[in-house]
Parts: C-alpha cells; structure tokens; sequence
C-alpha cells in the first residue's frame, strides 16, 4: 500500500493531533522504500534501526506537546554526497567504498536539531558528476514513473525517494542543475538556494565555487520549511554569507522569458510549460516579457571548464594515503597511481584530465583564464536583467527524462541536458524547478524560475502561487501500480 | 677569470599562533603523533578551510616589518602537486596576489649596514611529516609513517631578490629575519625546531656578466652553520665546474651534514607545473587601511630600531647589532644600565663577557630576579672608579648571581674596599722602600721590572687594600721624584 505523502506542514498537524506518530510515518515510507527500492535502487543505505529509534524519541515529544517544531519526526533522505557521522559517505565511488564520514556536515546538524529522521543515503552519479546517476559505481537508479527511463542527476536517487515516497523529502546537491533537473525528471521540486546560504561544510566537493546544496520535495511549502532550516551563515565554510533575503514590494511581479532558451536545442515539449505558465500569469495580471542574455549561450562551455579545473583539484586529495580504497604497490607514488586508477570512474577520470588541461602552464589563460572572464560577464548581465525583471522564467529541462544508455555514447549530449539549469550556478543565483505538466509519454515536465542573489524566500512564494496555478496532480505509475495490485 | 656568486634567499617562517591556519586545531609541540588534526587539516572529504585572522595579521606585521607595500586584495591560491603527506594534495599558498611585495631588510656585516632587497612575503599551509623508516629518504625506506600535526601550521614564506652575494650577507640576513620575527612577537623563532627553514638559490657567474649563471636552489636548511657551510662549498663547486669549461646543472640538492657537501636530490626540466589557481573555497583576503593601522600598533622596536638605539648609547655598529640579536633581557639590562654608568664600552663588555660568561658557566638561563641595573651598574662603577679590583668585581658577580646581596654594601662588609688615602699609601710606601733598600738600589729607571715587585710588596703589606695604580704613582715620585 502507497499513499502519496502529505505536505510537511500537513504530516505536522496531524503529529500535534495525535492522528498519527512520527514512528508510524516511519514505518509507511520504510515500508514504501522496501518495495521501491528493488525497482527503483534509489537509496544505496536505509538506516532502519536508527530511524526507527529516533522517530520513536520524536513520538515521545509530540506526547509531551515539546515537538522541535515542523521536521520533527520528518524522515527525509539524504545525498550520499553529504556527510552523516557514523555512515559511509561513499559518493557512488568505489573509491569511498568503504568510507565511514567521523562529522556531520553543517546540513545534517541542522536536520539532527529539528527533529528530522534520515531515511538513508541516496544514489548519484559518482561524484555529482552526471545527469543520470548512470555513473553511480553502485548501479543506476530508475525513474519512478517509468523504470525504463533515467530520473536524472547527479541527485537522481533524491529525486526519485520523493517522487516514488520512500521519504518526504531528500537534500541533494547542484553544482550545473543537479537538484534541478532530477526534480524535474522525477516529477518532484527542486531547490537550488543562492551561492553562499546554506552551507557547504560536510558536502564533499565537485566543483566549489558552483555547489550548493538545497531540498528536493513534493511541494513548494516543503522546501520552504527545509530551506528554512538549513539556510544561514556558517562559520565552518569561508564562502558562507550572512543573507539579507530580498522582499517582493509589489504584487504585480515583471517575469522575464530567456529567448536563448527557448529555442532550438529545447524541445517543443518543454518550450510549452513556459507557455502554459506565461499564460496563467498574464491571465493573473503579471507582467510577462522576452528577455535576451546571449553569453547564456556559453555558459556550458564556461562550466565545463571551471567545474572539471576545480573537481581536478578537489579530487586530488582521493589517493588511499588516508581513507578509501587502497591498491598495493612498492612505491607510494605508484600506490596513488593505481588506487586512483581503480578507484575512479570514467566520467570522474575524463573530468579530472580536462581540468588539469585546464589549468596547465601555457593553456590556463587560453581556457580556465577565459572561463573566468565569460563567468563575470555572465554574473553582471544576469544583475542587469534582475532590474528589468522580479524573475526569470525557461524550462528546467531541454527534454523530459530520458532512456538508459541513451546518452551515455554521446558526452556532449548528455551535457545538454544541463543547458537550462548552468546559467544560475554560474551566477549563483537561486534557482527552483516546479512540475507543471506531463510529456506525450506520460513523463513529468517542469519549468524553472530565477531569481536574483538573497531572493530565495519570494523565489519560493512565487513558485507556490504557480504551483497553485497549475495544479499538477499526477502521480508516478510506480505509485499507482502498486495501489491497483 | 674572476667569478661572482648571486644568491637568492627563500625562508619559511613558521607563525606561533594558538591555532592552526584554515582550521581551530591547537598548534603543539610534541612527539605523539596526529593528536592535533581535524577533518580540515587531515583533508578529509567535505572539510573546508577557514582562515586565521591572527595568522593573517601576522603576515600583515611581517610584511609591515620587512617594509613592503602591502596588497590589499589577497588571494589564496592552491598549488597542486601529490605528495603523501599533503593531505589535500594541494598546498594552500599565495601566487600573484601575495601580502608583502617590494620590501627591503637593512642587515650588519662588521661595522657596515647593507640592504636585501625583499621580492615578496607570502602565506601558506605546512605540511604534515614523513617518517621513513629503514631509511631517511622516501625512495630507499621500507616504509613511511605520518604525522599530520604540523599539517595546517600558518608558515609565511619570505622571498628575496638574488641580491646576496656570499655566505656571511646570507647568515647576517637570515639573523636578521629571525630577530624581526622575534621582535614582532609573531614567530619564536627558534631554528633547531625549525621555526625558520631556508632554501639557498646560487648561482656563479663571469664577474663582467650582467646574466645570472645558472641557478642551483639547496634546500630545506634550517642552521646558520650549515647555511654558511653550504653556499661556501656550493659557489666552490660551481666555480671549479666552470673553470673547467663545464656547464652547471640547474638541479635541487641537499646539504648533507655528514660528508659536508651538497648532494643532487633531482634535477629540474623547465618548473614543475603546479596548475595554481585561486581557491573557490576562500574568498580574497581583504586588508584594507584599517587592517593595517590595527596591525601597525603591534608592531614597536624592530631590530633597526634597536640597533639606533644602541648605538646613540655610544656603542660600535657590530656591538649594536650583537646586543640587537641577543636576549630581551640582555638588552634590556644594559640599556638601564649604561644610563648609570655612562660608559657604553665598559658595560658591554662587562655584560657580554663576564656575565654572560659566567652565567653560562653556571648554567643560568635566566638573570636571577634580584640582579637589576641599580646592582650591576654599581658593580660596574666600583671596579670603574678603581674602589674594588676587577678580581673582586667578579668575585661579587658570582655572588651576585647566587644570592640576593648589594654589590656596595658586600664590597665594604668583606673588606674589598681598595684604599686610595693617599697618606696611608705614603706610609706603607716609605716602609717598603726601607725595607728593600738593596732593590731600591738595584733601580735604574721608573720602567724597571723591580718597580712590579715594590707594588707587589706595598700591596702584600697593605693586605690588598690599596689601590695599585696609586701604589705606583707614589712609589715612582719617592723614588725618582
């Protein structure tokens, strides 16, 4: 039996009037991970005993009326990208196969704090490198509407627990659309806050000046409530801020419409979300205008040079002198060697090389040097259209999700995938992809909404008054099988 | 032909702050190891760096001290490169952005002041230690333990222009470095626990030539004695290798204590690429006006400054600059003590040779509390204006120096007094003479041997109580008027 989860705030009215415990919860959503998982795989670790454990304490407080408030007794999964004390961290690396994390990420704190249960860790692509979790050295995910069809990446096991309801919410991390454009393969929210409010502390990196963790939910509401409770500055992390959020003064919003990404390369599909969506808000009475930022244009040649420059230097310290895996050898030049050559995938190792060419004496200005440049250039246009525009409104996706191995033979395809989503890490904007529709195969379709640095709490009140508009009230076949059965 | 040698000094400083660089790790001193690390400094995955801003006040000092402009958007830059006991396999440092650039440090060779050119002051993360086992060096050890305490530790690394040209400029400088670090209280400074290392870049050329030969870099030094020693012998061996027509091989080597000579650790093809690139988990440093002016407030009596004052007190260059990088206390002491005494040579030389000596004698690190200026300027006066012998006066030093006693008032109690009553003198004189009438007689001019041997008696009579040098002047009058 599956039921789709109610919202957070929902689940906590009926927590306070004792409709049901948060143990019982517990129990459904295990219960709903012990037959979508061998589907699915979207978790790589369950923590049953654990979670059955600590939702039994949170029963106890919500006896008592002395609840720590929304999440408490929340089970919500986390990216096996963040680190957990006492669980492995394995990043779907053989190389962190046997890794066990001895901290909490900042993140992980905050949720231990509030209440919140962990349901496990879910499945990425290895290293947040990908936009399928078909890198994962564990085995892909599925999607849950349809298991023939990838649910996305790198966060594709975040995104597919919350869709499939074997938690109520996951965090995931988004370096190039990562949250994103899961959530949007998953039929599910996805939240990529603004560079610097929520803090990196405890996610292992990929590419630093673009990763940012955030929630993936079934509702805007939830990913309010988790946002909220991870946001804020963090002495732990250098580029944490201290966020003054920006407030929406008017009622009549001015949406702006990124002409580079509504044409060729975007399908016809998803091109037709932002339509359906322009039109509801026109009929609403906001302003809807065409926009033009033409370096977006570039922004994926930008990023696949900046993130693999950074992940070649983040993923050196991967070398079996400490932790992880170890390969034997007679020299420990010649240990590192081969424990990395084991230890990393083929994606890992193609980006790892790229950066290093990147970065390299006599071709650093001709590459990285340039990136850096077009990137700033990019940051000042966006800043210039955020006093045109209160939003900016594309397609999370260029397509919705697709087949395994449909792209694994053709890198640059699979990059595409991320051509929406790129522009917002590059300009650390906040960024959330909302479901609005289904595609000719009865997959998900969502579009995406920008916003400008720190606006990140009206991005969402925005997000809900479409969420509202559109209604988008389909459920996974997964779910609705086994309801049949 | 006549050579010239050019060499450039590279010095890291180890910072003496509580904490480490980019995480709160105490900084310990101890042969236990990695009790001190964290997931920062153990580069653990998800860590991330957080910098110290007493490090970077320090460097800002450092930078201030060594009189460079300072930048005012500092950027931190990784450095890549694999080594085992890099956890990160990156170094956090400084590339093009450093803190201190243009700056200069005036240093003392005998009585001459000199100027080295400083080219930039930068910061960095040590690494963590290897300990090869079966062997000192990793190539040839059966295995290689870790310690990752010292991983993290803020070094400041000074970079000079190649502007020295010897083994002596080179020491005086590193002396110099080393008593700034001192005095601004950012370092301890203490080179047998490597609080200071350096690496000598040398190289030989035609003395006509307006090139560099090529450069030579001896590294990991952290001993003025093997500093001077290993630039000796390297100009050395350079030099005969051109002599004889051979071309120098720009290379690393070591200097090996044992065999004292310089080894080949590994040649370089062109510079190693170490991909730096500023680091996305660090924003720039900035050290605006403000920082600065809270930094300079730190900083007061820099060796140069010292060194003026010294030698206003009427002190040699080199006397200063011996005094400047010697103890506090030693200084601190013979500045109130000169005010008594007015005679800076006498002073020096009885601080700096007598008690200095016979503290180390003793095994006294420290002046005992109860010896202050008042009592060692008394001291220094009382064998001055010939009241007590100099046999004395280091009699009482001694004493001085074990228990709590007044130089005047001891002097006095045990009759170290010297008389210079000039009656009394006359007295036992005139005895003496009669005494030894058949030396008298023997007496040919006042430079006369003999004319010792009747000091000697007056003195034997007077039981050490007079002054000799008035015994001679009235001995010599009686006798040859």
């Amino acid at each position: 039996m599956a039921e789709k989860i109610p919202s957070i705030s929902k689940i906590n009215e009926l927590f306070q009037n004792k409709e049901m415990k948060p143990s019982e919860l517990f129990e459904q959503v295990y219960e709903t991970a012990s037959y979508t998982e061998s589907v699915l795989h979207a978790h790589l670790e369950l923590f049953y005993d654990e979670g059955l454990k600590l939702s039994k304490e949170s029963d106890k407080r919500y006896t008592k009326n002395e609840s720590f408030g929304l999440l408490d007794g929340i089970p919500i999964a986390i990216k096996d990208n963040i680190n957990i004390y006492g669980y492995k961290t394995t990043c779907s690396s053989k190389m962190l196969s046997n890794y066990v994390s001895p901290y909490d990420a900042t993140v992980v704190t905050s949720l231990k704090k509030a209440g919140t249960i962990f349901t496990g860790k879910t499945n990425l692509d290895e290293f947040a490198m990908g936009s399928s979790t078909e890198n994962s050295a564990y085995g892909p995910t599925k999607n849950p509407w349809n298991p023939n069809f990838v649910p996305g990446g790198s966060s594709g096991g975040s995104a597919a627990v919350v869709s499939a309801g074997s938690a109520v919410a996951s965090l995931g991390s988004d370096t190039g659309g990562s949250i994103r454009q899961p959530a949007s393969f998953c039929g599910v929210v996805g939240f990529k806050p603004t560079y610097g409010t929520v803090s990196r502390y405890g996610l292992i990196a990929f590419a630093s000046s673009l990763d940012q963790i955030g929630p993936i939910t079934n509702t805007v509401d939830d990913t309010r409530i988790i946002f909220n409770e991870i946001q804020g500055y963090d002495s732990k992390d250098a580029t944490s801020i201290t966020p003054e959020y920006t407030k929406l003064e008017n009622k009549k919003i001015k949406v702006g419409i990124l002409k580079e990404l509504m044409q060729e390369g975007v399908s016809n599909e998803s091109q037709n979300e932002v339509n359906k969506v322009v039109n509801l808000l026109k009929e609403k009475g906001h302003d809807v205008t065409e926009i033009s930022l033409p370096l977006t244009e570039m922004a994926l040649s930008v990023y696949y040079l900046i993130a693999p420059a950074e992940c070649s230097a983040n993923l050196s310290r991967f070398d079996g002198v400490r932790y992880g895996i170890r390969e034997d050898a007679s020299t420990s030049y010649e240990m590192m060697n081969k424990t990395r050559s084991v230890g990393f995938g083929e994606e890992v190792k193609k980006r790892i090389l790229l950066g290093t060419y990147a970065l390299s004496a006599g071709y650093f200005d001709e590459y990285y040097g340039r990136a850096l440049k077009v990137r700033s250039k990019i940051i000042t246009d966006f800043k210039t259209a955020f006093d045109e525009v209160d939003f900016i409104l594309s397609p999370t996706t260029p397509t919705p999700a697709f087949g395994f191995g449909e792209k694994t033979k053709n890198p640059l395809e699979m990059y595409l995938s991320d051509l929406c989503t790129i522009p917002a890490n590059l300009a650390g904007l906040p960024a959330i992809s909302i479901p609005t529709g289904l595609s000719e195969n009865n997959l998900p379709l969502s579009v995406q909404i920008m916003g400008k640095p720190c606006s990140d709490y009206s991005l969402i009140d925005f997000a809900e008054s479409i969420e509202e508009m559109v209604e988008f009230n389909f459920s996974p076949n997964l779910l609705k099988e086994n309801n049949e059965s | 032909m006549n050579l010239k040698a050019t060499i450039g000094m590279e010095t890291h400083v180890e910072l003496d702050t509580k904490s480490k660089m980019f995480c709160s790790c105490e900084v310990v001193e101890t042969d236990e190891p990695n009790i001190s690390v964290c997931p920062t400094c153990l580069g653990l995955p998800g860590a991330l760096p957080v910098p110290n801003k007493t490090a970077i006040e320090y460097i800002v000092m450092l930078s201030l001290g060594a009189n460079c402009n300072i930048t005012n958007e500092g950027m931190f830059h990784r450095k890549n490169y694999f080594y085992p006991d890099l956890p990160k396999n990156y170094q956090i440092s400084q590339f093009d952005f450093p803190v201190g650039v243009n700056g200069s440090l005036e240093i003392v060779l005998d009585e001459e002041l000199h100027s080295v050119e400083i080219e930039r002051v930068h910061m960095e993360e040590d690494t963590g230690k290897s300990v090869h086992i079966g062997s000192g060096r990793i190539d040839s050890a059966t295995s290689t333990l870790l310690d990752f305490n010292r991983s993290g530790i803020p070094l400041v690394e000074v970079v000079t222009k190649p502007v020295i040209s010897n083994s002596k400029m080179a020491v005086a400088y590193i002396e110099e470095l080393r008593q700034l670090v001192i005095d601004l209280g950012i370092s301890k400074g203490k080179l047998e626990k490597g609080n200071l290392r350096f690496d000598a870049n040398i190289s030989v050329a035609n003395e006509d030539s307006n090139e560099l030969g090529t450069k030579v870099e001896i590294k990991n030094m952290n001993s003025l004695k093997s500093l001077e020693k290993a630039i000796d012998y390297e100009i050395m061996r350079q030099s005969k290798q051109i002599e004889k027509g051979e071309s120098v091989i720009q290379e690393t080597r070591h200097w090996d204590e044992n065999k004292q000579v310089t080894i080949s650790m590994r040649t370089k093809e062109g510079s190693a690429d170490y991909r730096y690139f500023s680091d996305p988990d660090l924003p720039n440093m900035i050290i605006d006006e403000e920082f600065i002016n809270n930094s300079k407030k730190n900083i007061q009596n820099l060796p140069t400054d010292k060194r003026k004052t010294l030698k206003e007190s009427g002190l040699s260059l080199s006397d200063s600059n011996y005094l400047d990088k010697g103890d506090k206390w030693l200084y601190d002491l013979y500045l109130s003590t000169v005010e008594n005494t007015k005679d800076s040579k006498s002073t020096f030389n009885f601080l700096t040779g007598e008690l200095q000596g016979q503290m180390r004698k003793a095994e006294i690190d420290e002046l005992p509390d109860w010896v202050d200026s008042e009592k060692i300027s008394n001291l220094i006066n009382l064998f001055e204006t010939n009241e007590v012998s100099f046999t004395s006066a280091k009699d009482i030093l001694a004493k001085l120096l074990g228990e709590d006693i007044d130089p005047i008032s001891y002097a006095t109690d045990n009759n170290l007094i010297q008389s210079s009553d000039d009656e009394e003198i006359k007295t036992l004189v005139t005895s003496v003479i009669k005494e030894n009438q058949d030396i008298v007689e023997r007496l040919e001019d006042p430079e006369d041997k003999l004319v010792g041997f009747l000091v000697g008696q007056v003195m034997k009579s007077s039981e050490n109580k007079v002054n000799p040098g008035s015994v001679k002047d009235i001995l010599l009058k009686e006798l040859f008027g």
